[in-house]
């Protein structure tokens, strides 16, 4: 008897003890977890535990990072779960020898991952009129790729399902920027699709060419009047505001680069096929040319 | 107050059906008492009672003893309802049958207040009933989603010891997890 009211002597009836509220916490999600940090001191000290975001870290977390090159670093510098779980959230993690990079989708936690260029497959890629290897200092990765002219524009991109958070609503984004001289890409939309091989997905047809805000804003008028002189164009004002939220135009991401929309997947539990994502326009016959593609991202969708 | 822990027709449903458990028929009967920290005593079946780890390690040390066991951190009011939910659980030992056993925890979560999940919290991790802690840690994460600080502190019955200061700092900090966050 004297065992078992020694042991916990110190706990007060109304009071949580602080390994309670962890436990609770753990259960929530990082940003109600954040934010509940300020209910009280109590709350905060146990917010900052290992036990929480122990469960908010993928449970193969060491494994993903056991695939980069900077894994050794990254643990020596994590002063704790939390500092882990947010340094994985702001900064991607590059693994697979440069060829993909992962990050956490702060809100939730779930994986988001970016093929690299060279992690893709590129018709004409290593044809050298066609398409050139850069390096860029404004990408994560090594090497870009970049679309000097081709007729057949063919990129595609794998990723195994596994790899993905289960019961997750995913979009699939491709990442680029046109250079100085984009063109051929403006009124002939490319077809994309976002599904798993071997099965029937649709597809959708987006616009790349989106180079300037001010290009931008003609492009409704210019689709809806392609059989006129093009000249006549160049000078009247935008009478319909850039429809750059329906996921068909490029828009601007934090880091300076683009992206568009190809599709949505969603990866059911226990999910283990192939996830294939394409961008192509081989249809219209014209060339093309002036992007610079540095990968294709897949991460849960917004507001999901 | 009288201990709900006995029925005897639940008491024939839990030892009947189980082969495994049959050797332990024979002591089933035996009860074990317990003394709440407000000096109730409840009288519970020996299979529910082990259900309660610190109890179980408490006979493990002493198999023969038929004291009274205190329970010092344990008030009567929660204790009854951590027994209910036992009292449930080890049917499903006898029987496992996952989708009832899920729609049995949230029946049980489901007509609990607020003050009782919070109250039974702590009983149910001073008594180590894991399967019981995840249930409640679960219901509670599930009515404090999305919920603003002040809601959750009432929840919890806690008092902000933040200064202004600290809080606007901390708010800050977290600014992205404040959006969009439901209302009172």
């Amino acid at each position: 008897m004297a065992v078992l009211s020694s042991r916990y002597e110190d706990m007060s009836l109304h009071v949580l003890p602080e390994s309670c509220i962890a436990n609770v916490l753990s259960f929530t999600c990082p940003r109600d977890a954040c934010r509940l940090s300020m209910v009280c001191s109590l709350f905060k000290s146990a917010e900052e535990s290992d036990v929480v975001w122990e469960r908010f870290l993928p449970l193969d977390y060491q494994s993903i990072i056991s695939k980069s090159d900077a894994s050794s670093m990254l643990l020596a510098s994590a002063s704790s779960k939390k500092h882990l779980y947010l340094m994985l959230c702001e900064k991607p993690l590059i693994i697979e020898g440069g060829k993909k990079s992962f990050s956490l989708e702060k809100k939730s936690g779930k994986r988001c991952y970016m093929l690299s260029a060279r992690d893709l497959t590129i018709v004409w890629g290593d044809t050298p009129p066609y398409w050139r290897w850069n390096s860029d200092p404004s990408s994560r990765f090594g090497e870009v790729a970049e679309l000097i002219s081709v007729c057949w524009l063919e990129i595609r991109g794998k990723i195994n399902a596994t790899m993905l958070s289960p019961a997750t609503l995913y979009t699939a984004y491709l990442v680029f920027r046109p250079t100085g001289g984009v063109y051929g890409l403006d009124y002939h939309p490319v077809e994309v699709r976002v599904g798993l091989v071997g099965s029937e997905s649709g597809k959708r047809n987006v616009y790349l060419d989106s180079e300037s805000g001010c290009k931008q804003q003609y492009h409704f008028v210019r689709r809806h009047t392609r059989i006129f002189n093009r000249g006549r164009i160049v000078g009247m004002p935008a009478s319909e505001p850039a429809r750059e939220s329906d996921g068909h135009y490029p828009k601007k991401r934090g880091d300076g680069w683009l992206e568009i929309e190809l599709g949505d997947f969603f990866c059911k539990e226990g999910e283990d096929g192939e996830l294939e994502m394409s961008v192509q326009e081989v249809k219209s016959g014209n060339w093309k040319g002036g992007l610079i593609v540095e990968g294709i991202e897949i991460r849960p969708k917004e507001g999901k | 107050m009288s201990s709900s822990a006995e029925n005897p027709t639940l008491t024939a449903e839990i030892t009947k059906p189980s082969t495994e458990i049959a050797t332990e028929t024979a002591q089933s009967a035996k009860k074990i008492t317990l003394k709440t920290s407000d000096d109730q005593i409840f009288e519970v079946e020996e299979s529910v009672a082990m259900e309660f780890a610190t109890v179980k390690s408490f006979f493990e040390d002493a198999p023969s003893s038929t004291d009274t066991v205190p329970l010092p951190n344990v008030p009567a009011k929660p204790f009854s309802q951590v027994i209910e939910f036992c009292k449930e659980q080890i049917k499903f030992k006898a029987n496992p049958d996952e989708t009832e056993k899920k729609r049995s925890n949230s029946e049980f979560v489901k007509e609990k207040t607020n003050e009782d999940l919070v109250e039974m919290i702590p009983v149910a991790n001073y008594l180590e009933i894991k399967d019981l802690l995840d249930v409640l840690n679960q219901a509670v994460a599930d009515r404090i989603q999305n919920r603003s600080v002040e809601y959750v502190r009432s929840f919890f019955g806690i008092d902000n010891d933040f200064t202004s200061e600290e809080e606007a700092l901390l708010r800050e900090e977290h600014a992205w997890a404040f959006e969009d966050v439901d209302e009172d």
